[in-house]
């Protein structure tokens, strides 16, 4: 407990003195959630010189759900690859760098350690993932129309992004405890990510993969229903598997 | 206090530490010597539970270092070649984030800091640090809470002759404290100045483990050096005639006496340099340096 408390309280410090969580604001919230419903907005006015009018239609014809799609296709896509880049060197940095001397000659608890920054950055992604949603649902309510999109239906798709982005974490997270350098564990994860969306196409074995938590989260009015069962308890599963696997891995690393 | 019995590494086909067993008495200071990559770092790494071994035991305080290593790690202290930190934090801050691991006391902090003389730099990041100020904040985490046993790897190393000599007169005060000193170095006057026992590592073996005294007396070299007034050649054929001279080197004014029973050429040396007509300006034992000595076993470790 000793270990996870200081190693909580130094990753909230790390992150702002190393600006992780500007990089994150810009990536998760930034970027889909503000800039996003205003390009969206603004694009077909700036554009209508320029593009044909069937073009700038498409844009002025955006309902609240369609906008809303937009942003959370934006989160996938830009916030995943901030994520992975931001946090590839969450374990190996620490590693390679030899930082963890002291602390394990000291006698510091590696699953303190592990689950320190699983949590923080699960909860700060999280938190981030709502705040974005939250925003965005004020800009889009404001600047257009249509749609069924409401509060509630934005928290349910955050919920299923926010886990979606949490059994990635897990991933990541044991992957940079598995390579030397950072930048190998974050661009596993990327492809991992986006080549598992291919199976979305797949009825069957899609509700067993964790980017059918995607999928389902844009299908606004039908986000939650029995089909997100199985994909639930695999995410669950994957996240505890992976915490365990960088636990086991952290405890058995040769640090120095 | 420390018991290593047969300890192995290995990096893939290289053994870097090839079944090498000895013992550290508590309170005592252990200087663990030899050339780069001997193996003394994979040693301190193995102990202080930073690496895996691959063969052996290893006993601290009584207890299996395998199976008791978090809480045997507790009263350990590591004081590392190259400490590295987080550059963005300051001392005061580090020393806070090691100590909520191992539970030492906030209050505590400015004493340490003040101890290795970090006090007005304590809000400075440590990415700005010296050398020298990197491995006195690494002493100051060696110090927390009071360790039984305090592993140093080439703790002067990276400091300026008054900040060896300051870390030489700690370690001594330390040996005072009992606190049981396992010290990595190069450089051997600092081993003979703080050192109770002497370990020689060369290639993963170790080739020589004794006390420091004992040592001296097991490796003094059988030669008197001798100094004229004048240059002595025609008194030397008449100290090549004693039975118990060997052999004699001359170089201008001095000679050097080589015997062949060095106790009983103490007691007649005097008698023997007094006869002569030439004035002697001085004579005496060439005593062995611990350098003498471990350049000694090294050549005889290349010949095997």
């Amino acid at each position: 407990m000793k270990s996870f408390k200081a190693y909580f309280k130094k990753e909230i410090l790390e992150a702002k003195r190393t600006h992780k969580y500007l990089v994150l604001f810009i990536g998760i919230i930034f970027w889909p959630a503000i800039l996003n419903p205003l390009m969206l907005k603004l694009l077909p006015l700036l554009m209508k010189n320029y593009l044909p009018a069937e073009a700038v239609g498409m844009f002025s014809d955006l309902t609240r759900d369609s906008a809303f799609q937009s942003f959370l296709s934006d989160s996938f896509q830009i916030g995943m690859i901030v994520m992975a880049l931001a946090l590839m060197g969450l374990v190996a940095n620490e590693v390679r760098l030899k930082r963890l001397v002291f602390p394990y000659s000291r006698g510091a608890n590696p699953a303190g350690i592990v689950l320190a920054k699983y949590i923080h950055y699960a909860i700060t992604i999280s938190l981030f993932m709502l705040i974005a949603s939250l925003i965005n649902y004020f800009y889009i309510d404001r600047l257009f129309t249509g749609g069924m999109l409401s509060v509630i239906i934005v928290l349910e798709s955050t919920l299923l992004y926010m886990l979606y982005y949490c059994t990635l974490l897990s991933v990541l997270l044991y992957l940079s405890s598995l390579f030397r350098r950072g930048l190998a564990a974050g661009f596993t994860v990327l492809v991992l990510a986006f080549s598992l969306s291919i199976f979305n196409q797949f009825k069957i074995i899609r509700i067993y993969l964790p980017n059918y938590l995607i999928f389902k989260a844009a299908d606004i009015g039908y986000i939650f229903d029995n089909s997100l069962i199985p994909t639930v308890t695999v995410s669950f599963c994957l996240i505890i598997l992976f915490v365990f696997l960088s636990i086991l891995r952290m405890k058995k690393i040769d640090i120095a | 206090m420390i018991k290593v019995i047969g300890l192995k590494k290995n990096y893939g086909r290289v053994e870097a530490l090839k079944s090498i067993s000895f013992e550290v008495e508590k309170g005592s200071v252990f200087g663990f010597i030899g050339r780069n990559g001997a193996g003394k770092t994979t040693t301190m790494n193995i102990l202080t539970g930073l690496i895996k071994f691959d063969g052996g035991k290893i006993i601290i305080k009584g207890k299996d270092f395998l199976k008791n290593k978090q809480e045997l790690l507790k009263s350990i202290g590591y004081l590392p070649e190259t400490p590295t930190f987080y550059n963005y934090m300051n001392a005061y801050e580090y020393l806070k984030f090691i100590g909520e691991i191992i539970g030492y006391e906030v209050k505590n902090i400015s004493k340490l800091l003040e101890m290795v003389k970090l006090t007005k730099q304590s809000k400075k990041h440590i990415g700005a640090y010296s050398r020298g100020m990197k491995q006195r904040l690494a002493l100051a985490v060696a110090f927390m809470s009071s360790p039984e046993i305090l592993f140093l790897d080439e703790p002067a190393s990276a400091l300026d002759p008054e900040g060896r000599m300051e870390m030489l007169e700690l370690i001594e005060g330390l040996k005072d404290e009992k606190i049981t000193i396992f010290l990595s170095t190069h450089i051997l006057n600092d081993a003979e100045r703080v050192c109770n026992k002497i370990c020689i590592i060369d290639e993963g073996k170790i080739l020589l483990t004794e006390n420091l005294s004992q040592l001296y007396k097991s490796y003094i070299q059988p030669i008197f050096d001798v100094e004229f007034d004048e240059d002595p050649r025609s008194e030397i054929n008449l100290l090549k005639k004693l039975n118990w001279v060997e052999n004699i080197k001359e170089e201008g004014k001095k000679i050097s006496l080589y015997v062949k029973d060095i106790d009983y050429a103490k007691k007649e040396i005097l008698k023997e340099l007094s006869k002569l007509d030439t004035n002697v300006i001085s004579y005496q034992i060439r005593k062995s340096t611990l350098e003498d000595i471990f350049m000694r076993m090294i050549g005889k470790n290349e010949i095997i």
